[in-house]
């Protein structure tokens, strides 16, 4: 019996159709470049298809996290030893909706303070942080992914949180959506 | 929700991560590699093991044939009675000791040099077989590898010698899907699409013939 492209219970196509922007926003979001974020994402995905076989359904979403989360470790542990910063977004241009010159520059701005910010917590506050504010996910989700009970993944949230916003009063002066005095 | 300046601040910067748009084609391009990463390993992986375990038995049949020939076509140069040829007659493991059996009357003249037929298929003796089965596994091995970390010229100059070198046969199918994903990804797509759809054509009974039609261009 020939075998087609989707051996499991999910096949290949419905994994990336359905996860791809996951992956490559929670690896973004991890502080990856563009550029980088698209390698990440596609080696997950060839992950995903060795193993497949072994992918419920129900459980595709975790599976492709956790493997976003160990190549966006191995990748920023490879950008490390190249260079003390990671890449920052100002090197490699969002692909954002822009709208001229001055509204991508805002953008470019915003993601690079956004992904400064971030890389200064430390990284479970900075996953809870890019799946409740990027992806937008409920705690119980969140504690689902991460493996953990909700309450810790509710308490690590509020940590992050609050984090967040004193590392972000101290970058208030770079607000990049400042309107000019 | 509140008009804290660091809480808009905090909530426009996630939203423009939000909204920043994935790389034009992104996702096709990781699809792309993960249905070569689905048609290099698994498949490969279970065919191999398959193949082998076919391939170990066929050659136990294929020794046990050669040594049967060797000392059947020694046995009248040593000068020893042996027992006529038996056209229809399975092998049987009498046939060593039958030598010592003065007993047996001796082999009439048109006997004698008689080379035992060969059964249809059967290989030729182990020791004029052009490359070993090992041979042939090692190189597609070598050439999975290499496509596996990323260096796909390394991966065809490795099917180049198993091609020409080994000249290899068993593995063929093997071979050719890992060329067009060889091909494929130094970016000679046409070149992986042409290999492609001619495997389809000359393979339609193969299993891989699946994993071969991914990478035909409409």
């Amino acid at each position: 019996m020939p075998s087609a492209p989707t051996l499991g219970a999910v096949s290949i196509e419905s994994l990336v159709a359905q996860h791809y922007g996951f992956v490559w926003r929670v690896v973004r979001g991890l502080g990856l470049s563009a550029s980088d974020s698209e390698d990440a994402a596609q080696q997950v995905f060839m992950i995903a298809a060795r193993k497949l076989e072994s992918i419920a359904p129900e459980r595709a979403r975790s599976f492709v996290y956790g493997a976003a989360l160990r190549v966006a470790s191995n990748a920023r542990r490879g950008l490390r030893r190249r260079r003390e910063v990671p890449e920052d977004a100002e090197a490699d241009p969002p692909a954002s909706e822009s709208r001229g010159p001055e509204r991508h520059a805002q953008l470019t701005q915003a993601r690079a303070l956004l992904a400064e910010v971030i890389a200064q917590l430390p990284e479970q506050q900075q996953r809870v942080l890019v799946l409740a504010e990027i992806e937008q996910l409920e705690v119980p989700e969140i504690a689902e992914l991460e493996g953990v009970p909700v309450g810790t993944a509710a308490s690590r949230l509020r940590v992050a949180r609050q984090k967040f916003r004193e590392l972000l009063e101290a970058a208030r002066d770079r607000n990049p959506f400042l309107e000019p005095a | 929700m509140s008009s804290d300046p660091i809480d808009e601040l905090s909530a426009r910067l996630f939203e423009a991560a939000r909204r920043e748009r994935l790389p034009e084609g992104a996702q096709q391009r990781a699809l792309l590699a993960a249905r070569r990463e689905l048609a290099a390993i698994p498949e490969l992986t279970a065919r191999r093991s398959n193949l082998v375990r076919a391939s170990i038995a066929a050659a136990g049949i294929a020794l046990a044939a050669g040594v049967l020939l060797f000392v059947r076509n020694r046995e009248p140069n040593a000068g020893i009675s042996a027992e006529p040829a038996r056209p229809a007659r399975p092998v049987s493991p009498q046939r060593a000791p039958a030598a010592s059996e003065t007993a047996m009357p001796a082999p009439s003249a048109s006997a004698a040099p008689t080379p035992l037929p060969v059964p249809s298929g059967a290989p030729v003796p182990v020791r004029s077989a052009p490359a070993s089965l090992s041979d042939e596994l090692g190189s597609l091995k070598l050439a999975s590898s290499a496509l596996s970390s990323g260096d796909p010229r390394a991966a065809l100059a490795a099917l180049d010698r198993y091609d020409h070198v080994l000249k290899g046969k068993v593995m063929r199918a093997e071979a050719t899907l890992l060329r067009i994903e060889a091909l494929a990804r130094t970016g000679q797509t046409g070149a992986a699409s042409t290999l492609a759809q001619r495997f389809v054509e000359q393979n339609p009974g193969s299993p891989l013939v699946d994993r071969a039609r991914t990478f035909v261009q409409q």
